[in-house]
């Protein structure tokens, strides 16, 4: 919470002093536009998931927008808004993997061992606000904390091809299969939160002109779950890298 | 730009499988397969295949039914267990069995799951009676949780002996919140005589609903009901039928039947103008193919398959005015082998069902048949 009002009156008092007109002069704008790749997993990983057995590529566009103050030759102070989206869909094979299957009032949970699908979207706005350090005329580091207003939220998946053990190891063992009415799937769309953040470090490579390109890294602190979900174990971090292309405005 | 991506997906991937840790020790602590390896198999076993048996995840009282004279004194069963997991005492130990079961301990290979088995060889005396009864006075809470209630019946030596199945314990994985009595399948305290045994078509909530098996009809039948298939192939997971060594002539007892209000298809849209009926029925088929496999008939041929032998079928069960006298004859297809019947190779399915249509998951919710004071009158001899 502490961490979200410091960013938020980050925030505003750039946006104070953007009104001041000297403040403008040397303000750089640069358009963003890139693509995100990563996951949702826990960190570290447990034993219990073993292998991953495909990783789709989603639509993980994202827009920004970043405005710069130089403060020095090198240095300088940037925010940015990001429109974007972290999804993943995966299949990973896990062992005695805990597994909780909710519909309605009813609750089916135990150790599942097999192959478990998960598909998340994230569609959410992001705040970061980072420190800049210029290498060269060309080369720009960048690192600061984000805030991200998560707008689209789906999180569902399947536990398949496997079986469940009822309640513990040794309760009764139950195989699911591949297709829809033998497979357990789980929808947690309702436990996500609607604020994440995390560290944003990056660097922008102006290549030609106006145009360049960038790469970043976003390292989620926060599990994409209400802290009071406990239906999956391990808490779940958005880790995600971004590369696309800088257009710079001004 | 292509290049930049390929690198940070491979970059991704690498971070992400490099965070995979030392696969973990099973937690599994089942026995999967028994076997009892001796020189003369028929000598105890009434057939070879009956040396060796799969065990079921949720069973852990394992019997093997042998010939009366068998020598139990020095047998060596030997274990398939969960890969990793230890015995006690050791897989392959010999004990005198001619007392009574004897006790096993499997620990699982993290060492942190236990299971307690007994393994039990039960001398079966060819039954000289021409009628059995069934009066479903024995059942009990299961022992793995304490969820549904099963039925049992007491062989001569006062053991246990689990003739019955339900679904149960399928009916568990839809609906967990149920209390006992509001299983499909139940005791009902005040019978024909004693306690009788309820069925009742029940919802399976919005689990049912999701994998598309909405209704979970009351049944009670002879032989078990597999947990493991419940899902995968849920008309596998009815397995019908126990050895049965008596020539059986009629089927009978009592019943009251009341269907549901509302018939509703495997969508659950409702039909109109359909009541529910019940079903009764007893099928009596041979246990092992020509070529010596054992057979168990299941939801999918209980009626069908070719070692079927005989059939007493009550037909669409319908609305009763209060306890209703059912009798129904064995009509063969086949002639009985004596010796064949002697040992133990022909099974016999009774088979009770709120919903007749209920493996294709259609009926209608509350449909009701209680059952009791069920009896088997045959011939043991020519």
């Amino acid at each position: 919470m502490k961490t979200k009002i410091l960013l938020l009156l980050l925030a505003l008092s750039l946006t104070a002093s953007a009104q001041r007109d000297d403040f403008w002069r040397d303000i750089d704008l640069t358009a963003r536009t890139g693509y995100n790749i990563g996951g949702t997993a826990p960190i570290p990983m447990p034993a219990s998931i073993r292998k991953l057995n495909s990783y789709t590529l989603q639509a993980n566009a994202s827009l920004g927008l970043t405005a710069e103050k130089h403060l020095s030759d090198k240095w300088g102070v940037q925010a940015s808004l990001y429109f974007e989206n972290k999804g993943m869909r995966e299949d990973a094979r896990v062992k005695n993997y805990h597994e909780a299957i909710v519909r309605g009032s009813e609750r089916l949970e135990g150790q599942f061992t097999g192959d478990v699908e998960t598909r998340v979207t994230q569609w959410m706005f992001t705040l970061p606000i980072e420190a800049t350090f210029h290498l060269n005329n060309r080369l720009k580091l960048y690192t600061g904390p984000y805030l991200s207003w998560v707008v689209g939220k789906d999180f569902d998946g399947k536990a398949h091809n496997g079986y469940l053990r009822v309640g513990d190891p040794t309760g009764g063992k139950v195989e699911l299969g591949n297709d829809p009415t033998t497979w357990g799937s789980y929808d947690f769309d309702d436990n996500m939160r609607n604020w994440q953040w995390g560290i944003d470090i990056g660097a922008d490579w102006q290549t030609w002109k106006r145009t360049g390109l960038y790469a970043a890294l976003k390292w989620g602190l926060s599990g994409v779950f209400q802290s009071d979900f406990h239906t999956i174990e391990q808490t779940l971090y958005p880790i995600y890298a971004t590369v696309g292309l800088t257009y710079k405005l001004r | 730009m292509n290049r930049l991506r390929l690198t940070v997906c491979l970059g991704c991937l690498l971070l992400l499988t490099s965070c995979f840790k030392d696969e973990p020790l099973n937690s599994e602590a089942d026995i999967q397969r028994v076997a009892v390896d001796i020189d003369q198999p028929l000598s105890v076993f009434f057939a070879l295949t009956d040396s060796a048996q799969d065990i079921a995840s949720t069973d852990s009282a394992i019997v093997f039914n042998v010939r009366s004279k068998a020598d139990l004194t020095s047998l060596a069963p030997t274990f398939k267990l969960t890969p990793g997991a230890s015995i006690s005492p050791a897989s392959g130990s010999v004990h005198d069995f001619s007392q009574g079961s004897v006790s096993y301990d499997v620990t699982s290979q993290d060492g942190q799951w236990h299971r307690h088995y007994t393994v039990r060889f039960h001398p079966t005396i060819v039954t000289v009676k021409d009628t059995i009864r069934y009066d479903f006075e024995h059942f009990a809470l299961n022992a793995n949780g304490q969820k549904y209630y099963q039925w049992y019946e007491l062989d001569d030596d006062g053991n246990r002996s689990e003739d019955w199945g339900t679904g149960n314990s399928g009916f568990n994985l839809s609906m967990g919140s149920a209390l006992p009595n509001e299983y499909p399948t139940y005791p009902l305290a005040d019978g024909h005589t004693g306690a009788g045994v309820a069925l009742t078509t029940r919802s399976t909530g919005p689990f049912g609903e999701w994998v598309n098996r909405r209704i979970a009809a009351g049944n009670l039948f002879l032989g078990t009901f597999d947990l493991q298939q419940a899902l995968v192939n849920t008309l596998h997971a009815t397995k019908f039928g126990i050895p049965f060594t008596i020539r059986p002539v009629t089927f009978s007892g009592y019943y009251q039947y009341t269907p549901g209000k509302t018939y509703q298809d495997e969508n659950g849209q409702t039909v109109s103008q359909r009541e529910d009926k019940g079903a009764i029925y007893a099928v009596l088929y041979r246990n092992h193919d020509d070529a010596g496999n054992a057979v168990v008939l299941y939801g999918d041929d209980v009626k069908t398959s070719p070692l079927i032998v005989a059939i007493a079928d009550m037909g669409d069960i319908s609305t009763t005015n209060g306890w209703t006298a059912f009798s129904a004859n064995f009509l063969y297809r086949k002639e009985i082998d004596n010796t064949l019947l002697q040992n133990r190779g022909y099974s016999l399915a009774l088979v009770f069902s709120s919903s007749n249509e209920g493996d294709h998951f259609q009926g209608a919710i509350g449909s009701t048949l209680l059952i009791d004071e069920v009896q088997i009158v045959g011939t043991t001899q020519e």
